[in-house]
């Protein structure tokens, strides 16, 4: 269901929006949350308002974060080495789908957490999204409670 | 107006913009991301979400003007508006979407053209507010005042 209409899905890193953070190597002075260890997220989601909003959020917890609009970025960002803790992956990506993404991480042997997000929850495509190799699949708003528990249990991990 | 009055005129201001959910806790997250470091993060990504709500609301107008009405297109347009309601904090647009999209899955034109005049009216509400609440905050800091935390 992926929409016609892609704002900002041009998946280019780094590509904010009148200077705002989208993560992208920029940390807060003073998050609202520390922890043991560094923790770094991938952020894909095609929705500029909802990327921007996420890596907000997750930075102002700690977390590094890096974002691109498309699947395809996601997968390109992977495969040039960087590595991350989590990866919050919305599903109605244009082009590569957010299941055809999470498959293909998988595929490259990355077994970090993966976050599939949605507007809205549907059985069916939790059931879809889950069998291609996500985690959790989550309703949007993308929420500090939400996100919280799984944060603590890799940093435990790590 | 002294800046105690204005700061307390905003506090009351939001609280009741979350009573009548017009917004929700998901507003008050984002607002807490605005600090010294990042003094105009919630007025910068609420233009934005203004920007693309806009378009997604004209493009919708435009999917149910067609001979043919593509209801899948419809809603997948409809689904985005409610991502990004949801994680604005626009409640009251975030439920006037999901209505929305239950018309879409009845292929129900009536419905959709319904539903699209509330999604604009709820559009419309929410983004004179936030732009009242954001002129508030201007007025304190202009007067030399900090914007006070929703709690």
């Amino acid at each position: 269901m992926a929409s016609d209409t892609d704002y900002d899905s041009d998946g280019m890193r780094g590509n904010g929006d009148g200077g705002l953070s989208e993560g992208n190597g920029r940390r807060r002075k003073h998050p609202f949350m520390t922890w043991r260890n560094n923790l770094r997220a991938l952020v894909v989601d095609n929705a500029r308002t909802c990327r921007i909003m996420e890596s907000g959020l997750l930075d102002a917890y700690g977390v590094e974060v890096e974002a691109v609009g498309t699947g395809e970025a996601a997968v390109e960002l992977i495969a040039s080495g960087e590595t991350f803790d989590l990866i919050v992956l919305e599903m109605f990506l244009p082009f590569m789908s957010g299941p055809e993404t999470a498959r293909t991480i998988r595929e490259m042997g990355i077994s970090c957490k993966i976050l599939g997000i949605a507007p809205m929850y549907c059985e069916k495509d939790a059931q879809e999204f889950l069998a291609a190799g996500i985690d959790e699949f989550l309703e949007k708003p993308f929420t500090p409670e939400l996100f919280i528990p799984f944060l603590m249990e890799i940093d435990n991990q790590k | 107006m002294e800046v105690g009055q204005l700061q307390r005129r905003l506090v009351d201001y939001t609280k009741s913009l979350l009573t009548e959910g017009i917004l929700d806790d998901q507003f008050t997250q984002l607002q807490k991301l605005q600090d010294e470091g990042n003094p105009g993060f919630l007025v910068e990504v609420v233009s934005l979400f203004f920007e693309d709500s806009e378009k997604l609301l004209n493009d919708i107008t435009r999917a149910l003007d067609q001979q043919s009405v593509d209801f899948k297109m419809v809603d997948a347009h409809v689904h985005q508006l409610k991502g990004s309601s949801s994680s604005m904090g626009a409640q009251k647009l975030k439920n006037a979407c999901v209505t929305f999209r239950s018309f879409c899955d009845e292929q129900s034109m009536e419905g959709c053209l319904k539903s699209l005049q509330l999604v604009k009216q709820e559009y419309y509400d929410v983004k004179n507010k936030v732009e009242t609440l954001f002129k508030m905050e201007k007025q304190i800091v202009a007067a030399g005042g900090s914007v006070p935390k929703t709690e």
